[in-house]
């Protein structure tokens, strides 16, 4: 505990007192409360505005955040919880210069311009593996906090950090990351309603999603929360497949109205199939079973990719029922 | 086979780019079209019907590739050659409450392999099988369109 605090400490010595004073920030933060800690972050964050740093700063500040949102260590009054993580989300909103967010996106691949700010920042041995032996019990947060904070390692800083991140992306990474920053609630929902674009930085590296306020923050309820708006995701794709969906509204009708298309689609194929077979049938050569359709109203058109269309046409205006039969296998030939 | 490239007009979504897949399931599907009248002239008609219907899905999953849970479960249950099973006419008068609980239970019932699927990875696993099987259906109209008239 003590360590932790002291590398804080550090942290604190690290960041030049280039600190604006909070009433800075006060406009987009209305309820930033007063906190040593957090006040080392915001000055972070107001560098960043005036003056952007290094990439490391960034790395800085995840892993103090790291620090502040892990429940195992049990250091921080869960009053700090909230806030820290939400400074993660600063270079995401408009607050930073736009210029920060390739930077902070381009997180594995400058890992050598890192390596050394963030390794003055780790400070001691001791702090480093303070952090990387918790396990991440928290699931997906500490999952997050863990990877960041484990690339702090100077020797390694570079393969771990491009190792992690790309698992980062490359597993369904996108819940993860949501979750790990959906672990702040608060103030975030303000700026969320004015930058509810900036979600995703250029290079997609990660994306964040805004946590709503008052939600819980733990891992359970992060988990089925991304999990629910995945699932409201995919009922939207569905609601624009299906017809007709689009006028109802609520879970079960559009689910209901999806296994009625579904089964009325699967009822046609049948019906279809049926009316295939009979069209086929040497037998019906000469009786027309069903109602010519006048040449207006092709189907073919809206089908794109029927080669033998074009070509049976010719066919079908030239000849009768009677032909049908050759003109089946014709046209079959001809396509295939 | 010659590719189509004519757009649809109401698929350009980039995700849903079916032409690819289009192409090949009208050619799979009047190929096996093809063979069934030229093998089957003498079966009886439900038997015919049977196997159109069963080349209508064996062209849906065979374009849909094994990319696709529900497609790979098609294939599967095509190729160990059990009956196909499909939602009857009568059971829609047969269950009258629509609004069970279970829609996800109907849905997986519904969509081949959807037994072994969660709720997220069935809610995707629809979307794609709506997709080809509106295409199919769209197919197998032209084919009908085309020959009747």
């Amino acid at each position: 505990m003590t360590e932790i605090i002291g590398f804080r400490g550090r942290y604190m010595q690290v960041c030049p007192s280039r600190s604006p004073p909070i009433s800075e920030l006060k406009n987009p933060l209305p309820h930033f409360p007063k906190c040593h800690r957090a006040s080392t972050v915001t000055s972070l964050l107001d560098h960043r505005r005036s003056d952007p740093l290094p990439l490391g700063a960034w790395n800085r500040l995840v892993v103090d955040a790291s620090l502040h949102s892990r429940p195992s260590l049990g250091m921080d009054p869960p009053s700090l919880m909230p806030r820290l993580p939400e400074m993660c989300r600063f270079p995401m909103l408009g607050m930073p210069p736009p210029e920060l967010v390739p930077r902070v996106g381009r997180i594995g691949g400058d890992a050598s311009v890192e390596e050394s700010t963030v390794t003055e920042q780790c400070g001691g041995s001791k702090g480093r593996r303070r952090r990387r032996d918790p396990p991440s019990s928290g699931g997906a947060t500490e999952d997050e906090s863990s990877k960041f904070v484990s690339t702090c390692s100077g020797n390694e800083l570079a393969e771990a950090e491009a190792k992690r991140l790309k698992a980062i992306k490359s597993t369904d990474g996108n819940d993860n990351i949501k979750s790990e920053a959906e672990a702040s609630s608060g103030i975030c929902n303000k700026l969320a309603a004015q930058n509810p674009q900036t979600t995703e930085p250029p290079k997609q590296d990660y994306i964040h999603v805004r946590a709503r306020r008052g939600q819980a923050t733990d891992s359970h309820s992060l988990s089925e929360r991304a999990r629910r708006e995945k699932i409201s995701e995919r009922m939207k794709i569905l609601q624009d497949l299906v017809p007709g969906c689009n006028k109802v509204i609520g879970k079960a009708s559009v689910l209901d109205e999806i296994i009625n298309y579904i089964q009325a689609l699967q009822h046609q194929v049948e019906f279809l199939s049926m009316k295939l077979e009979a069209v086929n049938s040497p037998m019906n050569t000469t009786i027309e079973v069903f109602p010519s359709k006048d040449f207006s109203s092709q189907r073919y058109n809206t089908t794109s990719s029927l080669a033998y269309s074009s070509q049976t046409r010719e066919y079908e205006q030239g000849s009768g029922t009677e032909w049908l039969h050759m003109q089946v296998g014709g046209a079959f030939e001809r396509v295939t | 086979m010659e590719s189509k490239s004519s757009t649809t007009g109401n698929r350009d979504n980039p995700n849903r780019n079916l032409h690819g897949s289009k192409t090949m399931m009208a050619s799979h599907f009047l190929r096996a079209l093809f063979r069934i009248q030229q093998t089957s002239t003498s079966s009886s008609s439900a038997g015919r019907s049977r196997r159109i219907r069963r080349a209508a899905y064996a062209s849906m999953a065979y374009s849909a590739g094994t990319r696709r849970a529900w497609s790979r479960a098609l294939l599967r249950k095509l190729r160990s050659r059990a009956r196909l099973r499909f939602p009857r006419r009568l059971s829609r008068a047969a269950t009258p409450q629509r609004r069970d609980m279970d829609q996800a239970q109907v849905l997986r019932k519904l969509v081949p392999g959807g037994p072994s699927m969660d709720d997220c990875k069935l809610l995707e696993e629809t979307a794609d099988y709506i997709r080809f099987l509106t295409t199919q259906v769209r197919l197998m109209q032209t084919v009908m369109d085309s020959v009747s008239s």
